[in-house]
């Protein structure tokens, strides 16, 4: 009887839920702020009271101003009672001037129950759900179906069959092994796999596991990985701006694939590319890691504002940072408070006070730099630096070690003032008869030694260093010579003054016999203030003074990279009114923002701390930040799909408990291991799906949102490019070096007054991975660009694929793949035709041609035949490689041609 | 009150309107891919809703054309920029009270405050380098460097306050091109180009010319900054390939290159009977427009077969790179449905430090090599019936000093420093007001006094002469929408029809 009871009730309750579903009705459900209320806000609300605009002194970006007071006095959202609620009111009124939102659409009658409901419920305030920290996740459970397929593989496919599961669709069985051999080696190395490698895994003499682990110990992996990373780095061999003169940061480039090589953990990964510089006793490696914010732009055309463009880098540094590692459109909050996130306006400058404190001052010779010194003078450097540590404290050789690497701390020229006859003129500053400048406020700590960087051009002038004043106190005097050609122009080389414990302004004069009022005596690119050497009287004192001397003016390859100003230099960080860079409002400190994760007082306040701070477990954005964007490049599209933004605005997660499981695993049993997390993504039966789709998926599921078919994206610009060489042959494996210059059509590179620097690689270096391209950021190289790749001006989250008929054009008639067609003719020439092109398609695509297919190729050999013996002159010359082809070769060029140009040749399978 | 509620209603479907189609625009688009982004979204064709978003036009051609949203004036663009900043105070701004200063100290307050990019210490003021004229029926100032362009001075309406906050080249150009000083942002041609389409598919919509070398900001002047690749400006070459990779390789006749193209296709579809992907139709399109440029792109490039009359009015000089043959080729281009043509012409920087660079010698010939082609092509285009179609756009990035630059602190020949507080610009056709002059400078040209216009107003102008709200028309990235005018910019309703 009881047990009829429950039943009869629970008839009744269903009955009753399903009444109410179908009239439309929903009992008053608890309302969720962040799920609910939040997006109604955004979409209608927030534009005019947010961020950006406070409209009658209410905003609902922050929970205190939303139910704060307004200018009427009152608030506007009375908790616990919608009636009263100004709010509510003013979004059913009549008049339109009164009725919200001001001259719009009226919010539909669901959306107004929403919020109506979530004030009566008291106007909970919530966290949107990127912002709550990564919690652990348990496996949702699967229904029998997936098993019985065999689906699940990983706990991926748990989350992704759930999904499946309410859409009522069901996986494709899996790939054929040779399409997802191929898939996985682009993934993973972004080359076709090694034959033999290949073969054991299609022969069955190796796992799934085995042929992804042997994969992942190729170092073509790192070079792979690098593309992705690179982008997000803005890495570039060049400047940019007008000029775009060239810069050495190639050191960069390679640091990233080694880094990715050896797996360095994201979170370390992440600490030495922010802050390498602060870490105790940096290794020059880690010196070279900070390189990934010199990647910024450098302005060198002549006339610009060092100070404008230095602090154009540093707001980059800060967008760049939030949009690399937390998902966050910070660059928004530049200007005003974030329109739709609660980040406030002064939180940026907060942030950007742990940026502003580097030496880099836009000044054209990129410095401070580090140089690749030889292992002869890396020894003499430590040398000089054991002399030091012997006969001082460890302050004193952190100062010498840092003078010698950076040649830092300095007084650049541009921060000198022409007072007569001199100019001030890219980094230098040059003085002529008579002429002075000055530089105001230095603060020589003391210090007993001038040192100056400069060219010398006469033998007959002397620089006079004068206290305050033109005709002031002389604290110094520097007679001039010319300098030795093979020092390249630049020497640094020091003097004694006086020891000055005040800050002042100091004159430089210069005083010559010459009588020419034209002539340029000296640059002086910089001075700095130093100790004696320590050590005086001790033995040898002489010769190590003569060694500092030395190694100073070591010259060798730079590397741009980060290193703080010390105390006496600091800067000030200020708000920027509106984001104007010269309208200063009031001081702040380095900070955080409050709606992530807390600062722990254990961290250091500076870049290092701030790193730490990203990195941190709490922190709910990094995680899933590179889970997303991780998954992206496995599978075309993110789990969270505006890659680029996680916040209020962002699309929700498709698969969210995904998302944080593997972001919980990233950061605890990964131990922040990005090879781990690809890895988990390619073991999941998910990934090793078929990509065909029926006409009834498509229609269901068009973007494969639930991925019941497996990802088949184009090839990337370097891809299609490495596999061309790869299969014909000439790919070179050489790694890491600077820049490569591979042919590109004349008349590129053209500046008007820098002349035309492309100079074609020669031997290997032709051949060498599209990561080694050197890359003009004003002129990138075209076939790259016209495949998505992006010119690295600023940080790119994702290419935009598109498909083109200039791609079309690329693969057809650039000069690079018909060389790769003609050298993979040749590999081939001497096998009977047929057989010829049977093995030619199966190499380049690891497939078996279908009967089908091979009929147009045979067609187009016969062709192609047909029309060479016809006409014997065109293979005078064929394809422009400048010898004669025979019939059957320049045939085969012509199926090699078109097999490089097939869909299952562009794209991964 | 019955006013009001009209005005409301309105306003609601135009925002409808706006909504509809910027959807259009970004879920198409991002739906290139196949795979990427775009969903099935209604949007994409608005009659028929559940078709998916790949068997759209716009998908299988991304250049497809598409209606503006708002009436526009005109079809197309052509943007005359001289590259490096012409004098307008050799040209249009004439001020006669700057030739009685000529060679005398400029006075300190003029100096106070004031940041240049060569001028140090104090320099000398430097009277016009030329004489000037009223031309035409409106009596419009010109000067004796533009013989040919007094003919059509009547069509033409000046700007003559235009200002700028950059006044290097390089950020200059960026601004004039993307709205932002700094490198990144799309060009207004990938703008437009993205946004409307093309006309003709069978060449590039977006199309740059370039004579006597790159602007100094580079190709970045017209790339697609965050839009797709697909939109950037396609450099067309007098030498070379017209387009990069357009040739057959040598020994591949064209009628071998069509069985090439055929097995390619034959191939993709079997690939697409397999795997279903309409990815593989989008590229068999693809392969057939690439085929079909390959044929038009070197036909309109061709000006050899253009009748004499129009060689010698134009000035042409054929097999090189000039000016002169970039305006004829902008015409044919325009034409043929190009929707955006961008010239530049290298060699205005006119600081007198060299004697390219001076007044009295580089800068005559400048204005000798474009004086011609340029009011060719404003008579060629209206001849046609095309001048009411098509916006002709001319000015350099800033203006100049009307001090005497002394570079390194010494004076050479007569020559400007750059100036962002005052330029002018002039605009021609379809929708332009003719004749119409706005704006006025001080005295001596230092600075505008009425009728300031910015370098977004221009941009707001010539989006809305094609059909444009500059501020509706926006782009996601990085997760928060862009436009060409950033938060800024105005329509310069003074100079409208």
């Amino acid at each position: 009887m009881v047990l009829r009871s429950k039943i009869l009730w629970f008839f009744v309750g269903a009955l009753l839920l399903v009444t109410l579903l179908f009239l439309g009705i929903k009992p008053n459900e608890v309302v969720d702020f962040a799920t609910d209320v939040k997006p109604i806000l955004n979409k209608h609300c927030i534009s005019c009271h947010g961020g950006v605009k406070k409209n009658g002194g209410f905003s609902v970006l922050f929970e205190s101003q939303a139910l704060g007071l307004t200018e009427s006095g009152k608030p506007a959202i009375i908790p616990g009672s919608a009636r009263k609620s100004e709010l509510i009111q003013r979004l059913h009124h009549t008049d339109p001037e009164l009725r919200m939102p001001y001259q719009k659409t009226p919010l539909s009658a669901d959306e107004i129950k929403i919020l109506t409901d979530w004030i009566d419920q008291g106007a909970k305030w919530g966290t949107h759900w990127a912002y709550l920290p990564v919690e652990k996740i348990e496996l949702p459970k699967v229904t029998t179906v997936f098993e019985e397929k065999k689906f699940i593989k990983n706990p991926i496919d748990h989350f992704i069959a759930a999904r499946m599961a309410d859409k009522k669709l069901l996986p494709n069985s899996p790939a054929p092994k040779n399409i997802i051999a191929r898939r996985l080696a682009f993934d993973i190395t972004g080359l076709p796999p090694d034959p033999d490698l290949f073969r054991s895994f299609v022969g069955n003499k190796i796992t799934y596991e085995n042929y992804v682990d042997s994969l992942f110990t190729s170092s073509t992996y790192g070079e792979k990985w690098a593309s992705w990373w690179l982008d997000l780095a803005r890495y570039a061999d060049t400047m940019g701006f007008e000029k775009d003169p060239g810069r050495t940061i190639w050191h960069y480039r390679d640091w990233v694939i080694k880094a990715l090589n050896r797996d360095l953990p994201y979170n370390q990964f992440t600490i030495e590319q922010l802050a390498g510089d602060l870490l105790p006793d940096p290794s020059v490696d880690q010196l070279i890691a900070t390189a990934f914010h010199r990647n910024t732009m450098n302005n060198d055309e002549g006339g610009t504002d060092d100070e404008e463009y230095r602090v154009a880098a540093v707001i980059d540094r800060v967008n760049t940072t939030f949009d690399v590692w937390q998902s966050t459109t910070m660059s928004c909050v530049q200007c005003h408070s974030h329109p739709y996130d609660p980040f406030r306006h002064k939180e940026y400058y907060n942030v950007m006070a742990f940026f502003n404190n580097t030496r880099d001052e836009d000044i054209s010779d990129e410095s401070p730099n580090v140089i690749d010194y030889k292992p002869v003078d890396r020894q003499k450097i430590d040398n000089v630096l054991n002399w030091v540590s012997t006969h001082a404290d460890a302050d004193q050789e952190k100062l010498f070690k840092d003078f010698i690497l950076f040649e830092e701390p300095n007084y650049a020229a541009h921060h000198f003032e022409v007072i007569d006859n001199a100019f001030v003129y890219g980094p230098n500053f040059g003085l002529r008869k008579g002429g002075a400048t000055i530089i105001k406020n230095v603060n020589t700590l003391g210090q007993p030694k001038l040192y100056l960087k400069f060219v010398g051009r006469s033998n007959r002038s002397k620089l006079v260093f004068r206290k305050n004043g033109i005709n002031g106190e002389i604290i110094g005097e520097f007679k001039i010579s010319k300098n030795d050609k093979n020092r390249q122009g630049q020497l640094i080389t020091s003097i004694d003054i006086s020891r000055e414990t005040e800050v002042f302004d100091l004159y430089v004069q210069l005083q010559t016999q010459d009588n020419t009022l034209e002539k340029e005596h000296v640059l002086v690119r910089w001075i700095a203030f130093m100790p004696e050497l320590p050590g005086k009287g001790k033995p040898g004192y002489a010769k190590m003074n003569k060694n500092l001397s030395e190694v100073l003016n070591i010259k060798g390859d730079l590397t741009p990279v980060m290193v703080e100003n010390p105390e006496h230099m600091k800067r000030k960080t200020h708000v920027f009114d509106r984001g104007n860079w010269m309208v200063k409002m009031e001081e702040v400190k380095p900070g955080v923002p409050l709606t992530l994760n807390p600062w722990k007082e254990r961290w250091e306040n500076n870049r290092l701390g701030f790193a730490k701070w990203l990195v941190d477990e709490k922190n709910p954005l990094t995680a899933r930040t590179l889970v997303n964007r991780v998954w992206y490049q496995i599978f075309g599209k993110g789990l969270v799909s505006t890659l680029e933004d996680m916040g209020t605005m962002a699309d929700p997660p498709s698969h969210p408990a995904l998302l944080d499981w593997l972001s919980y695993e990233l950061m605890h049993s990964m131990d922040w291991s990005v090879k781990k997390l690809i890895k988990t993504l390619l073991m999941s039966a998910t990934y090793r799906q078929s990509s065909e789709v029926s006409q009834e998926k498509l229609a269901v599921d068009p973007n494969n949102l639930f991925y019941a078919r497996g990802p088949r994206l184009r090839l990337t610009a370097e891809e299609i490019r490495d596999q061309a060489l790869h299969v014909s042959g000439l790919l070179s494996d050489k790694m890491y070096g600077p820049g490569v210059m591979p042919p590109q059509p004349d008349g590129i590179w053209e500046h008007v007054y820098l002349g035309n620097l492309w100079k074609t690689s020669e031997g290997d270096d032709r051949y060498r991975r599209g990561i080694y391209t050197y890359l003009k950021r004003t002129s990138p190289y075209p076939s790259m660009i016209t495949f998505d790749a992006g010119s690295r001006e600023v940080c790119l989250v994702r290419r935009s694929p598109t498909n083109t008929p200039l791609q079309a054009l690329v693969t057809m008639n650039d000069p690079v793949y018909l060389e790769a067609a003609m050298q993979f003719a040749v590999a081939h020439e001497d096998k009977e035709s047929k057989a010829a092109i049977i093995e030619m398609y199966q190499k380049a695509t690891l497939r078996k041609v279908d009967d089908d297919k091979l009929k147009y190729l045979l067609g187009l050999y016969e062709e192609s035949k047909s029309t060479f013996e016809n006409n014997p002159e065109q293979l005078e010359d064929f394809f422009g490689l400048g010898q004669l082809t025979d019939v059957k070769t320049a045939s085969l060029a012509i199926i090699a041609n078109a097999i490089m140009n097939l869909d299952e040749f562009l794209t991964h399978g | 009150m019955d006013k009001i509620k009209k005005l409301l209603a309105e306003q609601r479907a135009v925002e409808a309107q706006f909504n509809s189609r910027r959807h259009f625009l970004k879920d198409c688009t991002l739906g290139l891919g196949g795979l990427a982004l775009g969903s099935f979204l209604n949007s994409c064709s608005s009659g028929s809703p559940k078709v998916p978003a790949y068997t759209t036009d716009r998908s299988l051609n991304p250049m497809a054309a598409m209606p503006a949203p708002y009436l526009p004036k005109v079809k197309s663009v052509i943007y005359l920029h001289m590259v490096g900043a012409p004098s307008q105070l050799e040209l249009f701004d004439y001020k006669p009270e700057l030739a009685k200063l000529h060679n005398q100290p400029c006075p300190p307050s003029l100096l106070d405050s004031k940041k240049f990019a060569f001028i140090q210490g104090v320099p000398n003021m430097l009277g016009p380098q030329a004489t000037f004229n009223r031309e035409g029926e409106t009596g419009n100032w010109v000067s004796n460097h533009l013989p040919h362009f007094k003919k059509v001075i009547d069509e033409v309406a000046f700007l003559k306050a235009v200002h700028t906050d950059q006044f290097n080249h390089g950020p200059a150009q960026m601004l004039m091109h993307t709205g932002s000083p700094r490198n990144g942002r799309p060009s207004i041609g990938s703008w437009v180009t993205y946004g409307l389409g093309s006309e003709n598919n069978n060449l590039p919509g977006f199309v740059v010319l370039t004579s006597g070398g790159t602007p100094d900001a580079g190709k970045s002047v017209w790339g697609s900054g965050f839009l797709p690749s697909v939109y950037q400006g396609v450099q067309c070459r007098s030498k070379g390939d017209p387009v990069l990779y357009l040739k057959d390789p040598k020994g591949v006749s064209r009628n071998l290159k069509k069985k090439v193209l055929s097995s390619i296709n034959n191939i993709n579809l079997k690939e697409y009977q397999k795997f279903g992907d309409p990815e593989v139709l989008t590229r068999i399109n693809q392969y057939e427009m690439a085929y079909r440029m390959q044929v038009s792109v070197p036909k309109v490039m061709d000006i050899d077969k253009e009748p004499d009359s129009i060689k010698e009015m134009y000035g042409v000089e054929p097999g090189k790179e000039a000016f002169a043959n970039n305006c004829l080729l902008a015409r044919k281009m325009v034409e043929q449905g190009v929707r955006f043509v961008q010239l530049y012409d290298w060699g205005w920087d006119s600081h007198g430090a060299s004697p390219s660079g001076a007044l009295d010698t580089g800068f005559v010939k400048k204005c000798k090599e474009t004086d011609r082609p340029i009011a060719a092509l404003i008579l060629d285009l209206k001849q046609r019936g095309l001048l009411d179609e098509t916006l002709i756009v001319w000015g350099g990035e800033f203006g100049r000093t009307p001090m005497w630059e002394n570079r390194l602190g010494i004076q050479n020949s007569p020559g400007r420093d750059h100036q962002g507080d005052a330029f002018t610009m002039w605009m021609a056709g379809g929708g332009i007001k003719k004749g119409a002059v706005h704006g006025k400078t001080d005295e001596i040209g230092y600075t505008g006094i009425e009728g300031r216009v910015s370098v977004h107003d221009i941009q707001a102008t010539i989006l809305h002469l094609l059909g444009f709200n500059h501020e509706q028309f926006t782009y996601d990235f990085q997760g928060r929408p862009f436009r060409l005018t950033d938060v800024e910019g105005h329509v310069i309703n003074e100079i409208l029809a």
